[in-house]
């Protein structure tokens, strides 16, 4: 970028009397907003950085008190690395899988469907019509040892005669990707169906195949759609548990199963609240990373 | 790949006309284009004219390949691109919307069709073109930050880079304003003259196409009405959509009684005009005379006309309209008709006022007479 | 890509500092409020977490209990509780919202740890779980002589347990046994130890285990030899370790709740841990009772503070434990009864059930069975804390 471009904003010149009116009104009005914010963001947090800084030593009958026990962090990083790990990399699987898929089918619906466009739309959020765990659990019939899944890959010996999916990594990751998918293809259907098909057009006539004009044209203008739907799949997806826990095996425990455990069975909530800030701050970092290096920093 | 001719050959050789070959494009409903026939010279500025929903469109995308023919052939230069994909034509566009890339600079939308056909080095030829459409300080800028007449520069640049055997402009000024687009026709006229490209102009507009065009052509519902220089259609049209759509025509009925010499003669409401006989378009039978408004000659009642020809007497002015450069009369004729009669203001004499009773002439040399049987408002833009 | 402004960085402004200072402060004041976050400690005293008993005026009882855990009616016979609801003039809102002893325990925490109401008169849970609830003071004693048949009827081996060795303040409701179970069909050589469980290779990845920590523990501190109600910590981890073990090797695919027995019927698990009453019913499954001995659990009757029918509660439980009325339970949820006397009640409602050790074990089978230790506060978290860690999904 040219450094000429790099410039300061000024701040606006108002009349004294005028500025202090704007403001207060702008107040008032972001009020909703910021209470809204308060109740069900600030609040939620800052008890969540408390639970990360109790006494590890109290528990959930005799009461937790906040001691700046920082070592919590130290102690859940050391105890739950493997869980932590293997969730980022299953929800960065999942995420890629579903980018595929998810864009295939974005770019299917928005310009090749014609008249099916809105039935297609409405079968790709259908499955929000039952619930969340009522479609994991369909899925563990579907993958079970004896259906047919396993056996068709028996048979055609993808799957060794004492295979089985469920219970393992792929069972995990397609219930992940299966249960995001709608979260990737929405928003890059979005932003396909805005990119205007004269510009393609316009690609063609200047010379680019359409494979090119899809890499030079189509792709980059459905930047903003891939960037929010990989966010939109990959942070829920690092922090489910129900897939784990459904289709997998204790082998499969991903971090949202752990602090699931600390908080309601073992009642550890030093721990479990170290552990949600610790995966909280991993994936704040990973966002803003992300984002910056897609060049899509408007999102943010 | 290789039977399609490299956009940058061609140059001064002869015979790279375009050539449309029984075109014809037919949707579910309608037929867009019906069996055109149409030769465009090597390096001439050809315009395509109609009113919206002609084919004039239609005809452009079949040309870029952005349709497909139902039927007949586009050929360049001899060789039949009718199959060829789009991005193997060696045509390049300027869309009515400029169609600029948003995520892209200036210098990487003009640098776009170069960079597709391989070349390393855009930077020199880029310079170049955006220097002749005087863009240099927009380079690093995005589309969206350009006003009307630039980006349509930028759509300009972009296509001229690629040196295009034929360069096709669709309605490439609607968007600007009328001043604006003044300016930017004698700029496209300029360019064209320069580069020497063959350039397909589709437009509405028919000041615009006479302007710039070498040729145009009149479209209309699908066929060409007629197709000549700017000069020939407006003095000689053909059919009443033609005199009608180009400028403005006064259509009086009459009855033709024959041919006299090298005029036809026709019997006007009673007045025997006489129209030369290459304008003459019908021989027999009802027939139209057409005549511009400005070839008609007012003067009050008594008062000697300045170049007299067929005289009408009797007429009266029912409105005067004072336009700086000429006054336009709304004159009504004894028969009832009102024609336009366009006065240039030499100071020779005042406005005449509604009520004046006048004398109408014209000479007959400047009338045409066209076949009584088409519509007499077609192509009217009130119509 | 885009160049700093070098003066921005060598010359700090003198909004840059503001801004600084700013977010120390505000990071400071942050921390300072998170105490505001503590939990309370939940101890409570059901002898001043009171309320007016409105047994007299409003006659209907809220009962919380396990799915599937009570006879229904049917078209030869009226159900237990329609029974009691008739015989009481009592009306009976019975919800099925105890999943998990732990689930449960999330559910009910705060109000029983602050002396407000859950809005239940009587729910069940299992001994180590109603030990914590009485400890911590969230149960209420039964009045003297209101449940004269629970004193009465009440299997002597279940008299006494050490969290509540008067049986003032639980009642069982059902016992059952915790050992192994397997498809027949599918599975050809018996499986008769925890540890062919846990190392068969043909039973590989298919093996589940119990999320429910003192069953499955018990059972594997039994392999090991040691005695599930007398334990030390070191014998804890040594099983943890096992059960760990196994699961790294993929033979285990789950610890799960009822949720099992779908799967062993479908054949996705050919050999488990299983509790008695879940299997005890089809043909295909085989419940076996381990060489080293099985589990014996009792899911108990408890009346929380501030319930608001405490009468009617224990007329309920005083109504369950008539022989016949048990006998009429058992043979529909096939667990261990724990009412004396309703073996010979069973003899008029299913000849076939009263000589099955799983609902009325006798002495020597019952002389294979264990129970866990009633565990302090600190040792639930510890032993809780390390089975999840290997058991947790």
């Amino acid at each position: 970028m040219a450094a000429t471009e790099v410039t300061e904003t000024p701040a606006p010149v108002v009349a004294p009397d005028a500025g202090k009116r704007r403001s207060l009104t702008g107040y008032v009005l972001i009020l909703p907003a910021a209470v809204w914010l308060g109740l069900f963001f600030v609040v939620p947090f800052y008890s969540l950085l408390a639970n990360s800084l109790f006494d590890p030593n109290g528990s959930v009958l005799t009461g937790y008190k906040v001691t700046y026990h920082f070592a919590n962090f130290w102690h859940a990083l050391s105890d739950y690395h493997g869980p932590l790990l293997r969730s980022l990399w299953y929800a960065g699987v999942a995420t890629a899988i579903c980018l595929v898929i998810g864009y295939v089918l974005a770019y299917a619906i928005a310009m090749k469907a014609g008249r099916w466009k809105n039935v297609l739309l409405v079968l790709v959020v259908a499955p929000f019509f039952t619930s969340f765990l009522l479609r994991t659990l369909s899925w563990k019939l579907i993958l079970g040892d004896n259906g047919w899944v396993v056996n068709t890959l028996q048979a055609v010996h993808v799957l060794g005669s004492n295979g089985r999916l469920l219970a393992t990594p792929v069972a995990v990751i397609a219930g992940i990707t299966y249960n995001f998918l709608p979260f990737m293809v929405l928003p890059i259907y979005a932003s396909l169906e805005k990119v205007d098909g004269r510009l393609i057009e316009a690609a063609g006539d200047l010379y680019a195949s359409p494979i090119r004009a899809f890499g030079k044209v189509t792709l980059p203008l459905s930047m903003p759609g891939v960037v929010g739907g990989t966010l939109l799949t990959f942070i829920p997806a690092a922090g489910d548990y129900i897939n784990a826990a459904l289709l997998g095996s204790p082998n499969q425990r991903m971090v949202g199963n752990v602090i699931q455990d600390l908080f309601t069975t073992t009642g550890d909530y030093a721990a479990a609240g170290a552990l949600s800030v610790i995966l909280m701050v991993i994936i704040l970092a990973l966002v803003v990373f992300y984002v910056r290096k897609s060049g899509t920093e408007e999102l943010l | 790949m290789s039977q399609v001719p490299s956009p940058a050959a061609g140059g001064t050789s002869e015979g790279r006309d375009l050539e449309l070959t029984q075109l014809t494009k037919e949707f579910a409903s309608f037929t867009a284009v019906k069996s055109l026939d149409l030769v465009v010279p090597q390096g001439s500025f050809f315009a395509l004219l109609g009113p919206s929903g002609c084919g004039k469109t239609t005809t452009l995308r079949m040309v870029a390949g952005l349709e497909q023919p139902t039927s007949g052939t586009i050929a360049l230069g001899g060789h039949d691109i009718t199959r060829t994909k789009p991005y193997r034509r060696p045509i390049n566009t300027v869309f009515q919307n400029y169609a600029l890339f948003p995520h892209l600079t200036i210098f990487e939308n003009v640098a776009f069709g170069l960079k597709r056909r391989g070349v390393k080095q855009t930077h020199p030829q880029v310079q170049e073109i955006l220097q002749l459409t005087e863009l240099t300080e927009q380079a690093a800028k995005k589309p969206a930050q350009l006003s009307g007449g630039q980006q349509q520069r930028v759509a300009l640049a972009r296509a001229l880079i690629n040196r295009p055997e034929v360069l096709l402009l669709d309605e490439p000024l609607g968007a600007l304003d009328l001043k604006l687009r003044r300016a930017m026709q004698l700029e496209l006229k300029r360019i064209q003259t320069e580069v020497g490209l063959t350039f397909v102009h589709v437009t509405h507009d028919q000041e615009e196409a006479m302007t710039m065009a070498d040729t145009i052509a009149v479209m209309n519902a699908g066929v060409i009405e007629q197709m000549g220089s700017p000069a020939e259609l407006y003095d000689n049209p053909r059919t009443t959509f033609v005199a009608n759509f180009l400028g403005q025509s006064n259509l009086v009925g009459g009855k033709i009684l024959g041919a006299d010499g090298d005029s036809v003669v026709v019997d006007m409401q009673g007045t025997k005009v006489s129209v030369p006989r290459q304008r003459a378009h019908s021989t027999s039978g009802a027939g139209w005379v057409g005549i511009r408004p400005e070839k008609v000659l007012v003067a009050p009642q008594g008062e000697e006309i300045d170049a007299p020809g067929n005289h009408m007497r009797d007429a009266v002015i029912v409105d005067a309209s004072f336009i700086g450069v000429s006054t336009q009369y709304v004159v009504k004729m004894p028969w009832g008709q009102e024609m336009l009669a366009f006065e240039q203001n030499t100071g020779r004499r005042g406005v005449m006022a509604p009520g004046t009773k006048v004398d109408v002439s014209w000479r007959p040399e400047f009338s045409f007479l066209l076949d009584a049987s088409q519509d007499v408002g077609a192509g009217r833009e009130d119509a | 890509m885009s160049p700093e402004q070098p003066a921005r960085r060598s010359a700090p402004t003198r909004r840059g500092v503001l801004k600084g200072v700013g977010a120390g402060a505000f990071a400071a004041a942050s921390l300072g409020v998170l105490p505001l976050f503590s939990t309370p400690d939940r101890t409570q005293n059901p002898n001043t977490c009171t309320t007016r008993d409105l047994s007299n005026v409003d006659h209907s009882l809220d009962v919380s209990n396990w799915p599937i855990y009570i006879d229904q009616d049917t078209k030869k016979r009226q159900s237990t509780m329609t029974d009691f609801e008739k015989r009481y003039g009592i009306n009976v809102t019975y919800n099925e919202d105890v999943n998990d002893n732990v689930e449960f325990f999330g559910k009910v925490v705060n109000q029983l740890g602050s002396c407000q109401t859950t809005k239940r008169d009587l729910f069940v849970l299992t001994d180590w779980m109603a030990a914590r609830m009485i400890k911590m003071g969230w149960i209420q004693k039964h009045d003297p002589g209101s449940v004269p048949n629970l004193d009465k009827n009440l299997l002597s081996s279940l008299r006494h347990v050490n969290w509540d060795p008067k049986r003032e303040y639980s009642a069982p409701w059902q016992s059952g046994f915790a050992g192994i179970a397997y498809n027949k069909k599918l599975v050809k050589q018996e499986v008769r130890t925890v540890d062919e469980l846990l190392t068969r290779s043909d039973l590989r990845g298919r093996v589940t285990l119990l999320a429910e920590m003192p069953d499955t523990m018990g059972l594997v501190l039994l392999s090991d030899g040691k005695d599930p109600s007398s334990f030390s910590n070191s014998d804890f981890e040594q099983g943890v370790e096992k059960v760990k073990k196994a699961r790294d090797s993929g033979q285990i695919r789950a610890f799960t709740g009822n949720e099992y027995v779908n799967d062993l019927l479908a054949g996705n698990v050919l050999a488990c841990f299983a509790w008695s009453g879940d299997v005890a019913s089809y043909s295909n499954i085989e419940f076996v009772v381990p060489e080293e001995g099985m589990m014996i659990w009792s899911d108990n009757m408890l009346i929380p503070n501030l319930a608001a029918h405490k009468a009617n509660a224990e007329k309920w439980i005083n109504y369950y434990y008539e022989p016949a009325v048990a006998a009429q339970l058992a043979a529909y949820v096939n667990y261990v009864c724990p009412v004396e006397g309703a073996q010979q009640a069973m003899e008029k409602i299913d000849k076939s059930l009263v000589d099955n050790p799983l609902i009325f074990p006798t002495p020597d089978y019952l002389k294979q069975t264990h129970s866990f230790m009633g565990m302090t506060e600190p040792q639930v978290r510890l032993f809780e804390g390390e089975f999840n860690d290997v058991a947790g999904a």
